[in-house]
Order: C-alpha cells, then sequence, then structure tokens
C-alpha cells in the first residue's frame, strides 16, 4: 500500500508538469509549439528526453527479462551502447536540426516532402511512420499495464474493482475475453498517458521526460546497490551464477490428499515439491483440481536443476495445498546449456531453443550495428534532434547521455544477472522481472515504500516512450496528411481540435489493439525499431549528405528497407510459428535492410534525373 | 558524398552553409571510424575469450567475469571518454539558422 502511496505521487506530479506545459505554450503558435516545443528545446531537457525516449519499455521490462534469462552474455549484446550517445545523437543531429530549418518542417515527413519537393516522399514517409510506430504503440501499453499490475497485485481495492470490470465487460466481444487485471490497468495506463499528451503536447512530453529521466536513473542506482548488497557482493553472485544450470520445462498433473468436496484452485507461480522429493517445479500457469477428483489436468511447469538452488527453494514450497506434482511428460531442457555450467557467465548464454545458444559472434556484430544505426534512425529521436535550440545544446547533450547510458545500461546487467540469485523461476513470466525485483529488493531492505518509486522507473521509461509515439503519429495524420493533403487553408483551431481528437483516437486504438497482447514484448518492440531504422536511416542519411539523391530513390529506400524486414520475419514466423526473424548468415534482417535500402538509394539516384539546381543549393549551398 | 558534388555557400543560411555541410561530413566519418574501432575491439575480444574453458571456474576481477572487463568494460570507459572529446571538443558549432518563413506554417 505504501508502494502505491509513492506511485500515485510520482503521477500526480506527471500530470502537475503537463498543466504547466500547456499553460507556456499557450502564447505560441499551436502546431510549431505542440509537435516541436516552438524549436526551443535546452540542454537539460534535450538531454534527458533524448534518453528517457530511448530507454522505452524494452529498456526497463524486456532486457531485464533477458539478462535474467541468459546471463552475463546481456553486456555483450547491449555493448553497442557504448558508442550510442555519439553515433545515434551525433550522425545526424547537426545537418537534420539545420535542414529542418531551411524547410520550415516540423516533422520528419515534412522534412523530407520539402527537401525533395515532393509529395509521393512526404507521403509514403508518413504511411511508413504510422505503421511501425503502432507496433511500438502497443509494445509500451503492454508494458504499463503489465508493470501496474505487479504493484497494485495485493491491494484489496484494485482486486474489488477487477471483479467489477470482469463482470461488466463479460460477453462483449474482443473485450471480455481480456484478463480483468491486464485490463483495468491497461485503461488506466492509456488514459493518463493520452491525457497528458492531449493536453500538454511536445513541451509536456519534453518536461515529463526530464522527470522521468531523473526517476529511471535514481532507481537503477538505488537497485544497483541495494542487490548487490543483498546478494553478499558482486564476486559472489557471478561464483553463485557460474554453478548454475539451465532449467526445464515439464508437465505436471498436481495430486492432492484429502476431501475433495470443492475446486482447488492454485495460482500461477506455486512451488511444489515433485514426486520422488528431491526436485521442485513452479507452475507456469494457474491450475484448477475440480471437486470431486484427486488430480488436475496436465500443467506446464519450470524444473530447477541446480542443487544449491533447489536446497534455497525448497524453502518456498507451500505445503498448505496439500498437493503434489506428478511428471505427465519427459522434462525439455534448454537446446543449448543444458546441464552446462558456467553458461550463465560466458558466451554464448543458454538459450531454449537455438542450439547454438543466444549470442553468436554474428548476432552481436549484428546488435552492434543495430543499437546505434537503428537509434540513428528512428523518427521519435530524429523529431528530438530538430527541436535543440543550438549547437551547443546538441554537444552538451551528447555528454550527458553518454554518462546518463553507461549509469543506466550496464548496472541493469548487474542487477538482473544477480536477479536470478534472488528470484529463482522467473522464466514463468521473464516479463515481471523488474517490477518483482523492485518488490523483492525493498521489501527485503524494510522500506517497501521505496518500491513504488522503483517500479516508476520502468513505468516512467514506458510512459516517455509512449508520449514521444503518440505524439509522433499524431502529428504524422494531422501535420502530414490533413494540413498536406487535405485542407492547406485549415485554422489554428481546427488543426487543435482535429489534433486533439487524433491524439485520443490513435492512443485508444492501441489500447484496443493490445487487449490481448503480444507475448513477447522485447520481439515486438526490436521489430519495430528494426523497421523504422530500416525505412528512414539510408534514406535519411542520403537526404542530408548526398545532393545526389532523387525523390524516386527515397521512394525505393524506404520501401526495399521495410519489405525486408517484413520479409525476414514472415520467413522467420513461417520456419518458428513464432514472432522470430528469419536471420541468414546469422545477421539480424536490419542489417540485410540496411544494405539493401543504401544500394537502392545509390543505383536509383545514379539513373535517375537530377533535382533542380535550385533546390540542391538551398539545402547543400551553391556548386 | 562525392566530392564533386560540393557546394560553395549560398541559400537562407547565408556563406556558411557549405563549410558547415563539410563540416558535419567530416564529423559523420569520424563517427563510423569510431564504431567500427570498438566494433572490433569488443568482437575480436570476446570471440576469443567469453565462452570460457569448460570444467573450469569463470575469472573473477571486479566481481565480474574477467572478459567482461576487458571486452566491454574498459572499452565503454574509453568509448565515454572519446564521446567526451568528440562533443567538446572535435564537434564544431555551427549556425543552424532559423526556420524558413516561407515554408512554415508555425502559425496555422
Amino acid at each position: 500500500m505504501t508502494a502505491l502511496i509513492s506511485f500515485t505521487i510520482y503521477l500526480f506530479l506527471v500530470f502537475v508538469l503537463a498543466f504547466l506545459a500547456n499553460r507556456v505554450g499557450k502564447s505560441k503558435a499551436f502546431v510549431s509549439e505542440y509537435f516541436l516545443g516552438s524549436k526551443s528545446i535546452g540542454l537539460w531537457a534535450f538531454a534527458l528526453t533524448y534518453a528517457a525516449t530511448a530507454a522505452s519499455g524494452g529498456s526497463f521490462m524486456g532486457f531485464p527479462s533477458l539478462i535474467y534469462t541468459h546471463g552475463w552474455v546481456l553486456a555483450w549484446w547491449i555493448a553497442g551502447y557504448m558508442v550510442v550517445p555519439m553515433i545515434a545523437l551525433g550522425l545526424l543531429a547537426k545537418r537534420l536540426n539545420q535542414v529542418g530549418r531551411i524547410a520550415g518542417a516540423i516533422t520528419i515527413p515534412e522534412l523530407l516532402r520539402r527537401r525533395f519537393d515532393s509529395q509521393m516522399v512526404g507521403n509514403l514517409a508518413t504511411v511508413l511512420v504510422v505503421f511501425f510506430m503502432f507496433f511500438f504503440l502497443m509494445a509500451q501499453f503492454k508494458a504499463g499495464a503489465e508493470i501496474m499490475a505487479t504493484l497494485l497485485e495485493g491491494v484489496p481495492v484494485y482486486q474489488s474493482l477487477v471483479i467489477v470490470v470482469e463482470t461488466s465487460t463479460a460477453g462483449l466481444p474482443w473485450v471480455g475475453n481480456a484478463e480483468g487485471d491486464y485490463l483495468l490497468c491497461l485503461i488506466v495506463f492509456a488514459i493518463s498517458v493520452i491525457v497528458y499528451t492531449t493536453f500538454g503536447g511536445f513541451r509536456a512530453v519534453v518536461w515529463t521526460d526530464v522527470m522521468q529521466g531523473i526517476v529511471m536513473g535514481i532507481g537503477v542506482i538505488v537497485m544497483l546497490v541495494l542487490v548487490i548488497s543483498q546478494v553478499g557482493g558482486l564476486g559472489n553472485a557471478t561464483r553463485q551464477l557460474d554453478e548454475m544450470t539451465p532449467p526445464r520445462f515439464v508437465d505436471v498433473v498436481l495430486k492432492r490428499e484429502g476431501d475433495p468436496a470443492s475446486d482447488l484452485r492454485l495460482p500461477r507461480g506455486t512451488w511444489l515439491m515433485l514426486e520422488g522429493g528431491t526436485d521442485v517445479v513452479r507452475l507456469k500457469s494457474a491450475s484448477v483440481i475440480p471437486a470431486g477428483a484427486s488430480e488436475s489436468e496436465p500443467v506446464e511447469s519450470l524444473q530447477i536443476t541446480t542443487p544449491a538452488e533447489i536446497e534455497r527453494v525448497r524453502k518456498r514450497v507451500d505445503t498448505k495445498w496439500g498437493v503434489l506434482a506428478l511428471p505427465a511428460s519427459e522434462a525439455v531442457p534448454y537446446a543449448y546449456g543444458d546441464g552446462k555450467k558456467g553458461v550463465y557467465v560466458h558466451a554464448p548464454g543458454p538459450d531454449r531453443i537455438n542450439p547454438g545458444g543466444f549470442l553468436g559472434v554474428m548476432l552481436a556484430l549484428s546488435f552492434f550495428a543495430f543499437w546505434n544505426f537503428s537509434g540513428a534512425g528512428q523518427p521519435s529521436y530524429m523529431v528530438r534532434q530538430m527541436a535543440f535550440r543550438d549547437t551547443l545544446t546538441l554537444r552538451r547533450s551528447m555528454v550527458m547521455v553518454a554518462f546518463y547510458f553507461s549509469l543506466i545500461y550496464f548496472p541493469l546487467v548487474i542487477i538482473f544477472t544477480c536477479a536470478r540469485i534472488l528470484l529463482p523461476g522467473m522464466e514463468i513470466h521473464p516479463d515481471r522481472v523488474m517490477p518483482e525485483m523492485a518488490t523483492v529488493l525493498t521489501e527485503n531492505a524494510g522500506v517497501p515504500w521505496l518500491a513504488g518509486l522503483l517500479v516508476a522507473a520502468p513505468f516512467a521509461a514506458v510512459m516517455s516512450s509512449v508520449d514521444s509515439f503518440l505524439l509522433l503519429v499524431s502529428s504524422g495524420v494531422v501535420r502530414d496528411i490533413y494540413q498536406e493533403s487535405i485542407n492547406r487553408n485549415a485554422s489554428e483551431k481546427q488543426v487543435k481540435r482535429l489534433t486533439y481528437m487524433v491524439t485520443v483516437v490513435v492512443g485508444l486504438l492501441g489500447v484496443f489493439a493490445v487487449l490481448h497482447p503480444p507475448p513477447f514484448l522485447q520481439d515486438l518492440i526490436v521489430f519495430a525499431s528494426a523497421g523504422l531504422g530500416a525505412c528512414f536511416l539510408m534514406p535519411m542519411i542520403f537526404a542530408l549528405f548526398w545532393p545526389r539523391t532523387t525523390p524516386l530513390a527515397m521512394a525505393f529506400g524506404m520501401v526495399s528497407g521495410g519489405i525486408v524486414i517484413l520479409l525476414f520475419y514472415w520467413i522467420g514466423y513461417r520456419q518458428t510459428g513464432d514472432f522470430k526473424e528469419y536471420r541468414l548468415f546469422n545477421l539480424h534482417p536490419f542489417i540485410w535492410s540496411v544494405v539493401a535500402s543504401a544500394g537502392c538509394l545509390f543505383f536509383v539516384s545514379v539513373l535517375g534525373k537530377k533535382l533542380p539546381d535550385s533546390l540542391t543549393e538551398r539545402f547543400f549551398g551553391k556548386a | 558524398m562525392e566530392d564533386s558534388q560540393e557546394k560553395v555557400p549560398t541559400g537562407p543560411l547565408g556563406e556558411d552553409l557549405a563549410s558547415s555541410f563539410r563540416q558535419s561530413r567530416k564529423e559523420f566519418r569520424f563517427m563510423i571510424f569510431t564504431w567500427v574501432t570498438f566494433a572490433a575491439w569488443t568482437l575480436t575480444y570476446n570471440h576469443f575469450n567469453a565462452k570460457g574453458v569448460e570444467g573450469e571456474a569463470v575469472e573473477i576481477v571486479l566481481g565480474m567475469p574477467k572478459w567482461i572487463i576487458f571486452g566491454i568494460l574498459v572499452p565503454w570507459v574509453i568509448a565515454l571518454t572519446l564521446t567526451v572529446w568528440f562533443a567538446l571538443c572535435f564537434m564544431k558549432d555551427t549556425d543552424l539558422g532559423d526556420d524558413d518563413p516561407t515554408n512554415g506554417k508555425g502559425g496555422a
């Protein structure tokens, strides 16, 4: 309950900032102010809004779950971040801001349209931004709802509300099938973000990003200190990890003793002894032994295999149920790492599906490129790069972001490798490891109220990303479609009303789409990042640095990048049945999409007709 | 990208446009060089050292596996230092100009 109070205070502050931002922006021209903060964003605001937008739900929910599942090798997976502040922020920012000002552009599609004097280029960019950005929105909405659900789990009022929601939505198509707790949290989360984004626009987003960036930084540092002290030092944790072997997955039948007069419902996550009395399993989903029966249907569970861990977990086995687990299938081992000590402290890291392990050298190369260049190619970051005040702001922000990312990403690896010691069996729901860790660490330290602030860190990350994506999608619709193609003479009042409406509608569509969430949060985020990077990285580099680039080449560059990503994911889906990408030569499809996009841009430009000199001179100077 | 396409100063930003474009391109090349250097370091070092030897306990330095220190942490610290130098010393300030009033729809 104390955690909930501190969390509520945090949310209240977010709304206060949105209100203040709205008041400040009232005196300025609406579109430029709402979508780009009148291009006057200073040092702290620019650095922290950039960092907070970059560190999304993926960084604070998906990334920790990967660290937990695969171990220290995730430090290599994320190693590209050592140069991200320089590359992602420096590669395009100066030219982008300059060309944006010459073009008088507010959005990325608008900038491209004016750089090439081509409606087709602008419209295509809008469609691609809206399409891929929607996947981002879905992932962030899911992350936000999951965090809230974890935080509120033990609150009685919340449990009653969940029952009300479940009863009132039962029978409704699509909505009625969603889990009650998830649906309630999703609605509350979505309303919060939609309201403050709609109300305050870009300035509110930037201001709340600043606060959220600070919360995230403090949250990570506090967690780092708590976790190192609670595992008895980092060296001790690494030695224990070195002894660990991956779990196995086994279907079990639950057998109860005593009077079977009523249903017995065991919640997800229950620890039980496996028949024989030496091993323990954890239920992957809730299970019911019906009245009159002594056994349940088979249910998937996780079997711990490390002897020292089994000893620790035995203490958690709850004997009050009077239930024993009987194996109903052969245990399924990890494809790489089963029975092997040391897999959590070495490369390639254990993997449930891939027999080659989690991270080979080619995939490590892919991600070293992916974080930097896909980061540079994200329209949500590009928009921020159009908004800084001057180059001094950019240079100083680069330094701040470099320190900030170093303080966030490397400590996260330490925190969540140690999480394996404190939180065994989280493979049943790894996306929840971050909020669970916040709760466990603060309870162990005797300061449960702090959990609210620690959970506010990933929540802040999610909110600061959702608001940016929401704004980007609504700017695409209002600025790039309505104002450019439908009503060029729209009044400020009309534009304002439409902008508010679009932000709300897009947000609601996002909620509706994610009522039955996709299972893989991080996979969805990587897909959306890769898609946007594939569509915009090379086209933007060519547009800013190569005067010879033509509008047709831009169209080919954007479309080819997007098609390669979609194609490789489609092949991956056909091969595995999962939302997984196909890796040609073990390289991530992003690499191939960049190659395809660059090739199209170069050859179509060389073969095409040059742009008029006057247009080229405007953006590059006179030949 | 092609030097033959280089432009001399003109346009709405005045005489600085072509030189700022050249400076941006110089910085662009430096960043690509930096990326290649650090990618080569981490990939090469970790390819040969991160796998460990089966049956042997992990070598620990500062509480972490040794390969993390020399394959990730040390290059990370150097990259951080280089980023600070790049941002404060190598990168040059440029007059970014004002919004082109003939295009802007800020008041719409």
